[in-house]
């Protein structure tokens, strides 16, 4: 799955982007304030959510008369359950770990989680062992459910 | 005054992937506590997941991102001052570091210096800080064998572990 539509699918999976994006789609070339007004969010969070949806362009804006004016880009978002699949087999650190260190890895990841659970290892000890980052394995602990 | 409150990043990384860092944080400041970290944490918080995330990005894009979002947000809380950085007194608690180190080599048979920084800084931190406000530290973490490395400094410093 790419980055794009990673992007897409985050920012309209928040309905009140959504919603700016629908609004944008009907009223081109709005300004923020206006924004904020019809739909009835606070003029910061319109700024931020603008923000944000231009990162990931599915907003874009130009300034017209000392006036930035905001527009829906053109985008198209296809979700199926193969998709699906793809983006959450990639969205776990466990995944990364089992492809970089194979059954072998997951044996030692095992070992070192009860010898952490029984106060034998601290967590940084336990992620210099495996040579992972603590990020990582605080990561692991936490998506095998292993943190006690 | 208020209580001062360490917590480790295993507390910091869990929130923050569950995205309840913010309200945590919020909730613990209003029941009165500051909380710090040391130096050698926010590294661990920030640049290690940092690098991890440009590493994996492009095939893992949406990893990268929500990893990317947590240093976000641990990012957000220190602007915020949620969270303080405090820098440990190497020369002032050299003692309490190198005996630290110590304990844990003899636990996993590996030389001291292989001893990664986070541990003793976070001991030598709730120490330090009893020094100075000579009042109970309370430390939040998941990690039993860093409290156990901590138990053995009971006699000099008061704390208590909170449960996150």
């Amino acid at each position: 799955m790419s980055e794009r539509t990673v992007s897409i699918l985050k920012e309209v999976g928040n309905p009140n982007k959504a919603r700016i994006i629908a609004h944008l789609a009907k009223h081109r070339g709005e300004n923020a304030e206006d924004l904020g007004k019809h739909l009835g969010y606070p003029l910061p969070t319109v700024y931020k959510y603008l923000r944000e949806l231009e990162v990931a362009r599915v907003v874009r804006s130009e300034v017209r008369d000392k006036t930035r004016l905001y527009y829906a880009s053109d985008f198209k978002l296809e979700v199926s359950p193969k998709r699906l699949m793809d983006m959450f087999e990639e969205q776990s650190i466990l995944s990364l770990y089992k492809t970089r260190f194979g059954d072998d890895g997951m044996k030692r990841l095992g070992e070192v989680a009860e010898k952490v659970n029984a106060g034998k290892m601290t967590y940084r000890q336990a992620a210099s062992t495996l040579g992972i980052s603590y990020y990582e394995f605080v990561s692991l602990l936490d998506e095998t459910g292993a943190i006690q | 005054m208020s209580k001062k409150l360490i917590i480790d990043s295993s507390v910091l990384i869990v929130l923050g992937r569950k995205g309840e860092l913010e309200e945590y944080l919020k909730k613990r400041k209003k029941e009165g506590y500051e909380i710090l970290i040391p130096k050698a944490i926010s590294r661990e918080l920030t640049e290690e997941p940092r690098k991890l995330a440009t590493e994996i990005k492009k095939r893992s894009p949406l990893l990268a991102g929500s990893i990317t979002q947590s240093i976000e947000a641990i990012d957000a809380a220190i602007d915020d001052g949620l969270i303080k950085v405090v820098t440990v007194n190497y020369r002032k608690h050299s003692g309490v570091i190198d005996n630290v180190r110590k304990y844990l080599s003899q636990l996993e048979a590996k030389p001291e210096h292989a001893i990664k920084k986070g541990d003793p800084e976070l001991v030598a931190l709730v120490i330090q800080l009893y020094d100075k406000f000579e009042e109970k530290i309370f430390i939040s973490t998941q990690d039993k064998g860093l409290l156990r490395a901590l138990k053995s400094f009971s006699t000099v410093v008061e704390y208590e572990a909170l449960a996150y």
